[in-house]
């Protein structure tokens, strides 16, 4: 994960205070995915992942909610590889994001 | 304003919330469950109008605990809070839900995720409706207010104008139009139809006397005493000029005409109404003529009233303070 090719997002600058705090949510959900797995707590998981899926495109990361959708269904399929690989691109793309206010 | 929003997802709230406050709405309110936002509509509880009057409420459709489309239901269902438009806001996916949410009385639907444009053009095409059908029902509560009070002053136009202002019994007009239907009903009907001409005997030196006041009160209590003989359904008491009374009495033959005529007489002597100036007794009499027919298209209707009168006359004549029948013609 060491290859830094940079994702430009255009977000609405009204939304320029709520950015941050959504962003450390999103970072928090990539711990919270994993300690929820390892409870089992399959229904935390569909919760964490159908929010993305509802929230991300709206604030201007359409990524977000693709992942989300991804997360949502492994959760309810139980594929825990799955939900995996869903954090891991989650935490890939937050690294790799450039924000612009428009 | 007054909008409410209703989300599990505090990122959805808020940016629900983010793009209406940078529209310009204000007075927005955040639920995080259906529960929530029934504590702020007040659902079920009495005391509504302390609660913030929200002209639309944004419902997420997949909530944890009670849903979207449940809440809606339970929303519509409160007579107080029906009327508030509810917009659903749900995933994409879940569009099969949408009739559901119709049927639960939602009035629109935005998709998650949400765009800007199209939040807030709904939001505002979902208030104009709303501010469009509140002007409605005001302007429809104005009406039947003015409708209302147009016929209560139809009605009491036409008792007034049906009715003697003096007596209180029916006038001239009243009498004439009542007595033709009358006559055309009984020559359908093959009925006897009777009428009662009465005279107030010496009325016009009871008014020089005792004054046009005390002349007026006299015709009031004689007037009362004749509308109360007259009281079968269809039988009509008028006052037909100055002092003189008549009644239309249908299926009535001579006989019956002459026993009301003669009820009437005996009630109006036993007022007892002081008369110094009468000839026939020393207090208020009337002299009556009845007259009958059963009417035909041979026979005219100003005949019955004519029959009468000459009764009438006859009575006058042979003293007053009595009843004739018409002679038979
Ligand atoms: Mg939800």
């Amino acid at each position: 994960m060491g290859n830094e090719e940079r994702i430009a997002v255009k977000v609405d600058a009204d939304l320029k205070e709520l950015i941050p705090g959504f962003l450390q949510t999103r970072h928090d959900d990539v711990a919270a995915i994993a300690a929820a797995l390892e409870k089992g707590d399959w229904n935390a998981v569909y919760i964490m992942g159908h929010s993305m899926k509802g929230s991300g495109g709206g604030y201007g990361f359409d990524e977000i909610s693709e992942i989300g959708a991804v997360i949502e269904t492994a959760a309810k399929a139980k594929d825990a590889a799955a939900v995996k690989s869903g954090a891991v691109r989650l935490s890939d793309y937050l690294g790799r994001i450039d924000i612009t206010y428009v | 304003m007054g909008i409410l929003i209703v989300d599990d997802s505090k990122d959805s709230r808020d940016l629900l919330k983010t793009f209406l406050k940078g529209a310009g709405y204000k007075d927005i309110t955040t639920a995080a469950s259906a529960q929530e936002a029934f504590e702020a509509l007040g659902v079920n509880g009495a005391d509504h109008r302390h609660k913030i009057p929200f002209k639309v409420i944004l419902m997420d459709g997949v909530m944890p605990e009670m849903n979207g489309i449940e809440a809606c239901r339970v929303i519509k269902a409160d007579a107080h809070l029906a009327d508030i438009p509810v917009i659903m806001v749900t995933a994409m996916g879940e569009q099969e839900s949408l009739n559901e949410a119709f049927e639960a009385g939602a009035t629109d639907y935005i998709t998650k995720p949400v765009k800007k444009i199209e939040l807030l053009a709904r939001v505002r095409s979902v208030l104009r409706l709303h501010q469009e059908m509140e002007r409605r029902k005001v302007r429809e509560k104005e009406l039947i207010e003015t409708l209302k009070q147009l016929s209560e002053a139809n009605r009491v136009l036409t008792l007034l104008s049906a009715q003697d202002g003096l007596t209180g019994l029916a006038n001239r007009r009243h009498f004439d139009e009542n007595f033709s239907a009358e006559w055309r009903r009984a020559m359908r009907d093959r009925q006897p139809l009777s009428v009662v001409m009465a005279d107030i005997d010496h009325f016009k030196l009871y008014n020089d006397h005792y004054g046009h006041q005390g002349g007026d009160t006299c015709l009031r209590q004689v007037a009362a005493v004749i509308g109360q003989v007259a009281r079968r359904p269809g039988d009509i008491a008028a006052r037909y000029g100055g002092e003189e009374f008549v009644l239309i009495l249908p299926d009535t033959p001579l006989e019956g005409g002459m026993r009301i005529a003669e009820e009437a007489a005996a009630a109006v002597r036993a007022l007892r109404l002081p008369h110094e100036k009468s000839s026939a007794a020393p207090y208020v009499t009337l002299s009556m003529g009845v007259a009958c027919m059963v009417p035909d298209r041979s026979k005219e209707m100003k005949e019955l009233i004519e029959r009468a009168d000459r009764a009438l006359y006859a009575a006058k004549r042979q003293g007053r303070n009595r009843v004739k029948a018409a002679a038979e013609e």
